[in-house]
Order: C-alpha cells, then structure tokens, then sequence
C-alpha cells in the first residue's frame, strides 16, 4: 500500500510551527509566572529570586499539562481520524493529563492533613509527568496536521 | 513504583517520533509502513518496548535499592505483547472501516492511520506495565 501524494508531505518549515505551538503553551504556563513573580518581587523590592522548582513546588505544572492535555483532546475529536485512532489518542491523553494534574492534588491533600509531604518529589513527579503531556501533544498535533493534508490532497 | 518514574524516558521516546516525523516525513512513515506491510512492526515494537521498560525498571529498581520482583518483572514482559497484540487488532479494524467506506484518497488516509496507531501503540505498551504494577502496589497496600 503506497501512500497517494505523499509527496505533498515533503518537510516545509510549516511542520515545525508545532514547535512554535507547545512553545507557548511552555511560555504562557511556565516562562511568565517566574517572569511576574521576579517582576512582582522588584516592584515590592524583595529580594526574592524563586527559580521554577520554587514556584512551582506543589505540583502546579500539572495544572498546566491537563490544559494542554484538553485542547489537544478537542483537536483530537474534531479530526477525520477513525473513531478508533480518535478513542486511543484521548484515552492516553486524558490519563496522562489526569496523572499530571493529580500530583498537585495529592500534594495539596498531603499538606493540608499533615502526611509526610516532599516538595522536591511533588516537582519531580509533576515536572516529568508535564514533559510527558507536552511531548504527547506536540506529536499528536504533527499526525493531527499530516493527516488534514492527507484529507486535502 | 510511581507513575512519574518511567515519565520522563517515555516522553524522551515521543519526543524522539515526532523530531523524525518533522525531519524525515517521507523517509520515516515510509520504513514504517513498509516494516508493517512485512508484518515485522509488531515483533520490533514489542522487542524495543519490553527492553526499554526492563531497563526502565531495573534502573528504578538499583536507584532506591530494592529487589527487582518477578511478578512486576513477568508483567513488564508480558504486557506490552498483550497490549500490542490487541491494537494491532484494532489497526486492522481501522484499515478495513477507512477502506470500505467512500472514502476519497483512502490508502493515504490509511498510511496515516498506521503512523498515529503505531505512535500510541508504543506509548500503550511502554506505559501500560508500569500502570498495572502501580496499581497492583496500591493494592497490595490497601490489602496488607
């Protein structure tokens, strides 16, 4: 099975706009709460200099994957994929969503009923599970815009 | 075990798909399709899985000092066949349901279609193990 015009696939830099796309997802989600905090820490001229372990030491990147994990999962279900490419993609983007945005939750619940809390395995935990959102979503996107010029041809 | 552990590899891994899907996007589909034409994919998919989630384990395993189990180490080789095996299942599904419709331009869709199932087929049996072990560790913790 050949594929029909796949030449119409060969590499322009449009492919990399992905790049461009989880770029400021990275940098509306992550970049600006530590640009606003040292702005915030300036303006009140503390000397505070928190880096992103800092702020977001309780697992708040995990807010941020689920977002992502979201909007990825409409695209998902707007495509003209089959229903069953559509089931398998949301369902791994969902459960990775929900795991990443679950280590905020455990990490609130744990400090607010006294159980042992770690702030250094609550950033681990969060900063891979993000990687791991961010990276699903950024390749899910690629196939998601290969597959619209597939449609085109 | 946590979830956390075999995170970041697993999002090396993607992130290793997509940088070819980007740079070779005719090169790489094309070995792709052509290894699962000759029915090699699987067997490959399922070689590079189960080793890279033993490794996965038994780094995880020498890093807090503990003893690999059996019964997590039978799951991280048997799973991901099991896994694989079913969504090669439900691929052959897709392609009969693209190709039986009207469908304008079927056979490139399907090539798609082989390309995104093979992405999540991977990602399913890399993470499923690990999933089933943590649950299995919930469990044994609520048990005991």
């Amino acid at each position: 099975m050949v594929a029909l015009g796949i030449h119409e696939l060969t590499a322009d830099w449009t492919s990399a706009k992905w790049l461009l796309w989880i770029s400021l997802y990275a940098g509306f989600g992550i970049v600006l709460p530590r640009v606003m905090t040292l702005a915030w820490a300036h303006q009140h001229h503390m000397p505070m200099r928190p880096g992103l372990k800092q702020i977001f030491e309780h697992g708040e990147l995990g807010l941020v994957s689920l977002m992502l994990a979201i909007s990825v999962i409409w695209d998902l279900q707007k495509s003209e994929y089959t229903s069953y490419t559509v089931a398998l993609g949301s369902v791994f983007l969902a459960l990775t969503g929900i795991m990443a945005g679950a280590v905020w939750v455990e990490a609130y619940c744990r400090r607010f009923s006294g159980i042992r809390f770690t702030s250094e395995r609550a950033w681990r935990d969060s900063r891979n599970l993000a990687l791991l959102v961010f990276s699903l979503a950024l390749v899910t996107e690629i196939l998601l815009d290969r597959f619209v010029k597939v449609t085109a041809l | 075990m946590r979830l956390a552990d075999p995170a970041a590899m697993l999002a090396y891994v993607s992130l290793l798909f997509g940088l070819l899907l980007v740079f070779f996007p005719i090169s790489f589909p094309k070995i792709v399709l052509h290894n699962w034409q000759s029915a090699r994919l699987t067997p490959i998919m399922i070689l590079f899985t189960v080793s890279l989630n033993l490794g996965l384990y038994l780094k995880v395993t020498y890093q807090r000092s503990a003893r690999p189990g059996i019964l997590a180490s039978a799951c991280l080789g048997s799973v991901p066949v099991f896994v694989l095996a079913g969504l090669n299942l439900l691929l052959q599904a897709t392609i009969a349901h693209t190709l039986a419709g009207d469908i304008r331009n079927a056979p490139a869709r399907v090539d798609e279609e082989i390309l995104a199932q093979t992405f999540f087929a991977m990602i399913a049996a890399i993470f499923a193990p690990f999933l089933l072990i943590r649950l299995g560790q919930q469990f044994h913790k609520n048990n005991s």
